[in-house]
């Protein structure tokens, strides 16, 4: 075995439903990994290296990755998962890598780890799955609302962000207001070989604001520390959000930068409740138009390896998320292009929003990924839309 | 249970909540539920679950972390799975 491989055997065997999720954290225990992967029956790890380690570093590299291990495996509670809908069988017509051609023809343009323009075609396809989203949003009279890019840091702490998604935060900053520091910046500021900015760091402002994660926390925001207008609130809004994924970071399947769409709903236990019930069955019926093969079914959040167990297993007990799997014939396997969320009076009681019997209010929100919707189409039906379902033909061509 | 038997089980019930969630043992009201207090959060309800777990000896799963949501809920629970208690 070379010293850029390495292999750890787990203090704790990782049971079959925690590999991904733990394999995934491994991205953030060492900037030198660059890639890690955990056997099926998981009792061994492998981490591939960017340069040979020393001796010495082995064990400092060894004991984070069993502190990632033992954090999210010991006493881990096997989440129960319901499947509400499952269409994975849905037949379609293709089954290669889309990833090729998507770049060979410029439809997916790769500007840095995680960041990609797209081209006509794959614009047009979010488009148009964006008007469907729309129409769900118009069925529930949803008022429009635009959100900025950034958010304060402020925010992002008071509802516990930074303890439960440390990992994957974005942060703004930009130059000091100091003239010489500025015109120091601009007569020496480059970028190395890595694409690495090279400028002192005493050069840049504290950190106020981050660049936003969720579409739906501005909205919450807007609603803090007041009682609710009406008994209910029902908004949409889509924006770019940003989640840091590291070594994850992949194709249209995981961006760093992507758009996301959401339908927000704001109310009483009932009211959230039912209408995200509503909102599942409404798409079920423009997912069957669309011809997506998919499944819907319980899932939860990504979270830190300090929280994971804990919030991973309450969100399963009482599923408060579900998530639209689309299939990704090429790989069979699938991908997250949506979900369903209920957050019970989580925001409600950390942002006092109040109903007007003076409780905390409910909150849920329907939530799109649309580079992803596109891309889980794409690798169901090919680039070429006359192998496309009739009614996506005629809004492409 | 026996009516001491049962207040024997309620402030066992009362002190393990309290050092779960770290508050005082009166502030565990006889029918405290999941929200009634900020440290009661979905954090501090799984606290609450491992250390039901740890005292008492019940197995937590998914359906038990969604069903023992009040004090009184837990005291039914624990009533049908230690009736010694």
């Amino acid at each position: 075995m070379s010293a850029r491989k390495i292999e750890i055997h787990p203090v704790i065997s990782i049971p079959e439903h925690l590999v991904k999720e733990v394999q995934s954290k491994f991205a953030y225990v060492d900037e030198q990994i660059t890639e890690a992967r955990v056997s099926p029956e998981g009792n061994l790890i492998v981490l591939e290296l960017r340069a040979p380690v020393s001796d010495e570093f082995k064990p400092v590299l060894e004991e984070k990755i069993q502190r990632v291990v033992t954090s999210m495996v010991k006493g881990a509670i096997q989440p129960k998962i319901e499947v509400l809908e499952d269409h994975l069988d849905h037949q379609v017509p293709y089954h290669e890598d889309p990833n090729g051609e998507l770049l060979a023809r410029g439809e997916v343009k790769q500007e840095t780890t995680g960041v990609f323009a797209l081209g006509p075609l794959v614009t047009r396809l979010i488009e148009y799955f964006e008007s469907r989203f729309l129409e769900l949003a118009s069925s529930f009279n949803a008022q429009h609302h635009r959100f900025p890019t950034l958010i304060p840091a402020r925010y992002l702490e008071r509802v516990n962000y930074f303890r439960a998604f440390p990992h994957s935060l974005t942060f703004a900053t930009h130059l000091r207001e100091d003239l010489d520091m500025i015109d120091h910046f601009s007569q020496h500021a480059t970028c190395d070989e890595q694409g690495n900015l090279t400028a002192p760091i005493e050069s840049f402002s504290h950190i106020q604001t981050l660049l936003s994660p969720a579409v739906c926390y501005h909205l919450y925001f807007g609603l803090a520390d007041q009682p609710l207008p009406g008994s209910q609130v029902v908004a949409t809004a889509v924006g770019n959000c940003f989640r840091y994924e590291a070594i994850n970071l992949t194709s249209l399947e995981r961006m760093w930068n992507f758009t996301m769409r959401e339908v927000i709903f704001v109310g009483s236990k009932e009211f959230v409740l039912e209408s995200r019930e509503t909102a599942r069955l409404r798409m079920g019926r423009v997912f069957e138009e669309i011809g997506l093969a998919y499944r819907v079914e319980s899932a939860n959040d990504p979270f830190f390896i300090g929280e994971f167990r804990k919030q991973a297993a309450f969100q399963s007990a009482f599923q408060l998320k579900f998530e639209i799997r689309a299939s990704l014939p090429y790989k069979g396997s699938t991908l997250a292009v949506g979900s369903y969320n209920y957050h019970q009076d989580f925001f409600g009681r950390n942002l006092n929003i109040t109903l007007p019997n003076g409780t905390s209010a409910h909150t849920g929100c329907v939530a799109f990924g649309l580079e992803r919707m596109a891309f889980a189409f794409l690798a169901q039906y090919g680039l070429d839309p006359r192998e496309w379902p009739s009614n996506l033909q005629g809004v492409i061509i | 249970m026996s009516i001491q038997a049962n207040l024997r089980t309620v402030e066992r019930i009362q002190t393990v909540l309290a050092g779960a969630l770290r508050v005082a043992p009166k502030a565990i009201t006889p029918e405290l539920a999941l929200g009634d207090l900020p440290q009661w959060d979905s954090l501090g309800h799984m606290e609450v679950m491992m250390s039901l777990e740890e005292h008492f000896g019940i197995e937590i799963n998914t359906d038990t972390i969604a069903e023992l949501t009040s004090v009184p809920a837990i005291c039914e629970h624990l009533a049908i799975s230690h009736p010694t208690e």
